[in-house]
């Protein structure tokens, strides 16, 4: 063999040692070629391929590597047909070392013959230097069986786990991490060494070390998997660590197999298995950071992005585009261009550079960065797809199923990540968020399921047969009926991928595991034959005791295994559901009669749940309502109590917490909600038991201030809202930027509250146009909670423009002012109650057509005032029981009587008014004069030249208009709501009207 | 309520019986068999195997079974449990999941025997370790429920 540094043959390094071989063999003329049998691999094909060389070689035996391409039975390709049995027989080639013709312990992907006269042999993975033999054979199919059988189980749980994630709440994370944690996780650990060791030509690594690696990763998995899914975060940190361990250790391996290796010709594509680590390595810790909230609320889109695309394009993209190099063209069966090592050097370049730039930029929340990032990752697949695509094809490819399976993955990836690109660079950050995180069905079945299923049908022959004839056999089992799974499962990704109405995106979902149930059932009789074969191979060479003794372990093992399975399931079964610990709602007992009860309205959003604390009487029987008002799915779980199934959004559900005597937290149990900060605090107040939680509103509440002295002074640095109203600004496009942001400001004299705004005051701007202007308000959320707006003057539909706004996000709302008005915007989101309560409301007025002048005009939005901590439950239940602390204008509790308007006698004077409410309306009455014009909600009831006059404007909430007046004389005259309930708590001011 | 009354009673039965059950089944397969496996000559080995087994299984058939579920039924009226009460998340479902775990434990005990019988080792094997796996897993859910 022509692997020995010095004896480097006539395939110039490119010989059949254990590494993927394919190149540029000047074909040796005499070689019988004989064709694309994908099983003769063997011996001769080595023979053959390194020609003169490979004899002497073979001859001295003394090349570390050996002539693998015998046994390593994966041979593909194009080796030749009259191809002895490998395993058995020393062929002419195989100068194994001492021991013989060791069977390879790996595929040989062998990038065969082309068009051309040359065989090429690829062996991969053999086990150089060691002692070979039948049992040693066996022993490496052990291994892979007990991988593949793993990887096999994962991906059914991740089946099972798809199938039940309507109803349980951690199943689609669960669905999701099962399949690529622990299905393509386990696949890319095991065949990332193995394909490792035979391109760099390295003595693989000690098998008790592979061993371990491999249970502690399934270990790690298994732990952050029940972490996440019983959200005990110490098990979840623990495994993590674990996780990060393993494949720390499994880098430092490959880092280590590089050096003093031989280095085969395809030694560049082992980076993309070590990037690929580090890549893990990173995902793993900012998984843990989303999983047990070490993310907070406002980096969690960003880590959320980022650990998608360091774990999808990095530790499964980059193995799996770096594999392809040596895959694609030993499944095509030709030989591999010339340019491939240069081609994969450049492409890991330009991938391993762009994705941690992407990654860091997303975590970081920098957007270009992360589009340059993503670009020059984009670029490299680009690349390698390119030299890939101009591969030459032969007329009957080795594998035709794995052929268009990795060619069809390889296009969702191009599809998936070029679609990531142009979402990240057009759309604002988190919009991108979900269109990027609705790419992942894409990728998981698209490209990593549809790859895993390609590869693996064409090297589970060939790591698991025994012999050419079995591997041929095993091969036409996982192949049977390719053409329709492939059509099915491409045409579920497609159904899922494009913006199709729900029904088409679940029949995808469907038809795509279908497709991959259909492939799991066909490799499970493989694995079982497979397992067969080997233990009867290991049982031929054994001796009797020991036979013995495991025939004897082996009853116990089943039951134990069995027991297990059922203390599980019934594990399962009393979890699911929920848990009611301490209440008794299994039993008569418990509820006396005598218990007070309180029902109280919850929310979920946004990464909070409103209100945030609710405080009770000792004893109180709590009943909790709990609506779902985010775009994505929660639940409300109380700690030691009753849970909410997975509430869709818009979704209900009443839970009864029973009597609560304890403080108690309630929380979503979706992953990283929790600690992003959906948590409900439950605690107990006045143990008076008296039914304190619906006192009145003055009396019960300590927190919520106590009305304010509307005489005192405010001050000093206090200012009035501007109540005079500009004219309408030139232009017919007004574009505004709103920024939804909270406030502490003095509501009433002395007296600061907390408010949400746009703007940064309550009300918000006032913005001003005539009929048929267009506005442009970009809506900015600075806030920690969800926003939204909504523009009573524009009509559209607000599913989108009407959303509510994580934190960060922007949003440009564009109506055209079609109808005239005096009009209220406010803040679309749930509870409304309490984010028009607390100060996001504002006014937009839109002149009618021939506006007559007036000499002075102003604008008063009417409003209530709570008082207290914005959300909390005294606030809470003063909005539910509607007791206002005070009634204002512009905000603010009687500030035009301490700072009155001005005007001059004999001016006309236009008041527009808005009810902002958010429950009462306003009674608009200027004391003194009488209104000859009124214009009520798009209308004149009222002009100047009518006999009649007006006193009042009366509107509900949400409504508009105006009122004219023309003051007779000098003097002051009072504004007020003249429901006097509002007037003397605050919603009254003065118009200091001075002589002509 | 005395600290000891007849409720603490007939619970003490049920939490014995369960750990006696238990406790002779980890015993009879951690220790004793084991043993005798090593220490006895083949005949020997295969009667004292049996007679053993039989033995348990009597105990368990004629003392054990009924008390546990003359002793779980009793607190489970006391309790107030009924059987729409069984489904509900919670209390219900653990009781509910208990039970049929502890059906197909006694299942395999049933099994074991009658495989054992029959002359087929490795099966009645299996189906001992499942049911002393299958009890530690109601003795698992049994200390899920909150006390009663």
């Amino acid at each position: 063999m022509p692997t020995s540094p010095d004896d480097p043959g006539p395939t110039a390094g490119a010989g059949p040692g254990p590494g993927p071989v394919a190149g540029p063999v000047p074909a040796p003329g005499p070689v019988p070629v004989a064709g694309p049998g994908p099983d003769a691999a063997s011996g001769r094909g080595s023979d053959s391929a390194s020609g003169p060389g490979s004899g002497a070689g073979s001859a001295s035996g003394a090349g570390p590597v050996s002539g693998s391409a015998s046994g390593a039975g994966p041979v593909s390709g194009s080796a030749s047909g009259p191809a002895p049995e490998p395993e058995r027989g020393p062929g002419p080639a195989s100068g194994r070392g001492p021991a013989g013709p060791a069977p390879g312990t790996g595929p040989v992907p062998v990038a065969g013959p082309g068009p051309g006269p040359g065989p090429v042999h690829v062996p991969l993975g053999v086990s150089p230097g060691r002692p070979a033999g039948r049992f040693r054979a066996s022993g490496s199919r052990v291994r892979h069986l007990a991988a593949h059988v793993l990887i096999a189980l994962w991906l059914l749980l991740a089946l099972l786990a798809a199938g039940v994630q309507q109803t349980l709440p951690v199943a689609r994370w669960l669905a999701v991490h099962l399949f690529l944690l622990g299905g393509a996780g386990t696949a890319i650990l095991v065949w990332s060494e193995h394909f490792a060791v035979a391109l760099l030509h390295a003595p693989p690594p000690g098998r008790r070390a592979s061993d371990a690696r491999l249970a502690g990763f399934t270990a790690a998995v298994t732990g952050v998997l029940a972490g996440v899914w019983a959200d005990v975060p110490v098990l979840t940190g623990a495994a993590c660590a674990l996780l990060v361990a393993v494949v720390t250790a499994h880098l430092v391996m490959l880092v280590r197999l590089g050096r003093g290796a031989l280095g085969g010709r395809l030694a560049p594509v082992v980076p993309y298995y070590r990037a690929a680590a580090v890549a893990l390595i990173a995902g793993a810790v900012l998984g843990w950071l989303l999983a047990t909230g070490g993310a907070g609320p406002q980096r969690y889109a960003g880590l959320r992005l980022a650990h998608l695309h360091v774990t999808l394009l990095g530790w499964i993209g980059l193995p799996v585009l770096g594999t392809l190099f040596m895959l694609w063209p030993t499944v095509l069966g030709v030989r591999m261009a010339d340019r491939t090592a240069r081609v994969a050097r450049r492409a890991f370049l330009l991938t391993a550079c762009g994705l941690p730039v992407a990654v860091a930029a997303l975590a970081a929340g920098v957007r270009p960065a992360a589009v340059a990032g993503l670009a020059c990752y984009t670029a490299g697949v680009a690349l390698a797809v390119g030299l890939f695509a101009r591969t030459p094809r032969k007329q009957r490819p080795v594998s035709p199923a794995a052929v268009w399976m990795l060619a069809a993955s390889v296009a969702w990836l191009c599809a998936a990540v070029a679609a990531d690109l142009v979402l990240l660079a057009l759309r604002p950050p988190d919009e991108a968020g979900d269109a990027v995180a609705a790419l992942v069905p894409v990728l998981l079945a698209g490209f990593v399921g549809q790859v895993l299923i390609g590869a693996l049908t064409y090297l589970l022959p060939v790591v698991l047969g025994a012999g050419p004839a079995d591997r041929a056999a095993l091969r036409a089992v996982l192949e049977r009926g390719w053409t329709w799974r492939l059509a099915v499962l491409n045409t579920g990704v497609a159904l899922a991928a494009l913006p199709l109405p729900a029904p088409a995106a679940t029949t995808g979902a469907l038809l795509a595991a279908a497709a991959g149930t259909a492939f799991l059932a066909l490799a499970a009789p493989v694995l079982v034959r497979a397992a067969r074969t080997v233990l009867g191979d290991l049982r031929a060479g054994d001796d009797p005791a020991g036979r013995a003794r495991r025939a004897a372990r082996r009853p116990a093992l089943w039951g134990t295994a069995a027991g297990a399975a059922l203390v599980l399931l019934g594990a399962l079964v009393a979890n699911s559901g929920g848990d009611n610990g301490g209440t008794d709602l299994a039993t008569g007992t418990g509820t006396g009669a005598a218990a007070v009860t309180r029902t109280v309205d919850v929310t979920l959003g946004d990464m909070r749940i409103r209100p945030a604390r609710v405080e009770v009487a000792r004893g109180t029987a709590l009943t909790l309502r709990i609506t779902n008002a985010d775009d994505q799915r929660h639940d409300l779980k109380v700690e030691g109590g009753p849970a909410t199934p997975l509430l869709a959004p818009g979704g209900r559900r009443t839970l009864d917490l029973g009597r609560i005597t304890s403080d108690r937290t309630a929380y979503c149990t979706l992953p990283g909600h929790r600690a992003a900060g959906m948590t409900l605090d439950i605690t107990v107040g006045a143990a008076s038991g008296d039914g304190s939680g619906d006192g009145s509103a003055h009396t019960g509440h300590t927190t919520a201030g106590t009305t304010p002295d509307l005489s005192a002074d405010f001050s000093g640095t206090w200012r009035p809202r501007a109540a005079e109203l500009a004219p309408a600004p030139e232009g017919t496009v007004h574009r505004v930027e709103l920024r939804a942001r909270r406030t502490r400001a003095e509501v009433a004299p002395g007296t600061v509250q907390e408010r949400w705004t746009f703007g940064g005051t309550a009300p918000g701007p006032t913005l001003r146009g005539r009929v048929g202007d267009v506005f442009e308000i970009t809506l900015v959320n600075d806030d920690t909670m969800g926003h939204g707006i909504d523009f009573h003057a524009g009509a559209l539909a607000p599913d989108r423009p009407m959303r509510t706004l994580d934190p960060g996000e922007r949003l440009t709302y564009r109506f055209r002012a079609e109808r005239a008005g005096a009009w209220l915007y406010h803040c679309s989101t749930a509870p409304m109650l309490q984010h028009l309560a607390n100060g996001m409301y504002g006014a937009v007025v839109v002149d009618p057509p021939g506006l007559a002048e007036a000499d002075r005009e102003y604008l008063l939005v009417s409003s209530e005032l709570y008082l207290g901590t914005p959300g909390g439950t005294a606030q809470v239940a003063k909005l539910r029981e509607h007791a206002p602390d005070a009634w204002m204008f512009n905000g603010v509790a009687a500030q035009y009587a301490h700072r009155p308007l001005t005007a001059r006698a004999g001016e006309r004077a236009r008041f527009w008014v808005v009810a902002a409410g958010p429950a009462d309306g306003v009674a608009f009455h200027l004391v003194g004069t009488v209104f000859d014009t009124v214009y009520k909600e798009g209308a004149y009831l009222l002009r100047p030249g009518d006999p009649g006059g007006s006193q009042a404007l009366d509107l509900a909430p949400a409504q508009g208009g105006f009122v004219e007046t023309v003051f007779p004389e000098a003097g002051h005259y009072s504004f007020v709501d003249h429901d006097m309930r509002h007037a003397e708590s605050g919603a009254h001011g003065t118009v200091e009207v001075t002589g002509r | 309520m005395n600290p000891v009354g007849v409720w603490s009673l007939v619970r003490f039965v049920h939490v014995a019986g369960a750990a006696l059950w238990v406790g002779g089944q980890l015993a009879l397969s951690l220790i004793v068999l084991p043993l005798a496996r090593h220490l006895l000559a083949d005949a020997d080995k295969d009667r004292f195997t049996e007679r053993a087994g039989r033995r348990f299984g009597m105990l368990t058939g004629t003392v054990f079974l009924p008390a546990q579920l003359a002793t779980g039924w009793a607190l489970a009226w006391h309790r107030g449990v009924t059987w729409a009460s069984l489904a509900e998340p919670g209390y219900g479902r653990t009781l509910a999941a208990k039970l049929g775990l502890f059906a197909l434990v006694m299942l395999a005990a049933a099994g074991h025997g009658l495989a054992h019988a029959r002359g087929r080792p490795a099966l009645a094997r299996a189906l001992a370790v499942v049911s002393l796996t299958g009890s530690l897993g109601v003795v698992l859910l049994a200390t899920a429920l909150p006390a009663s």
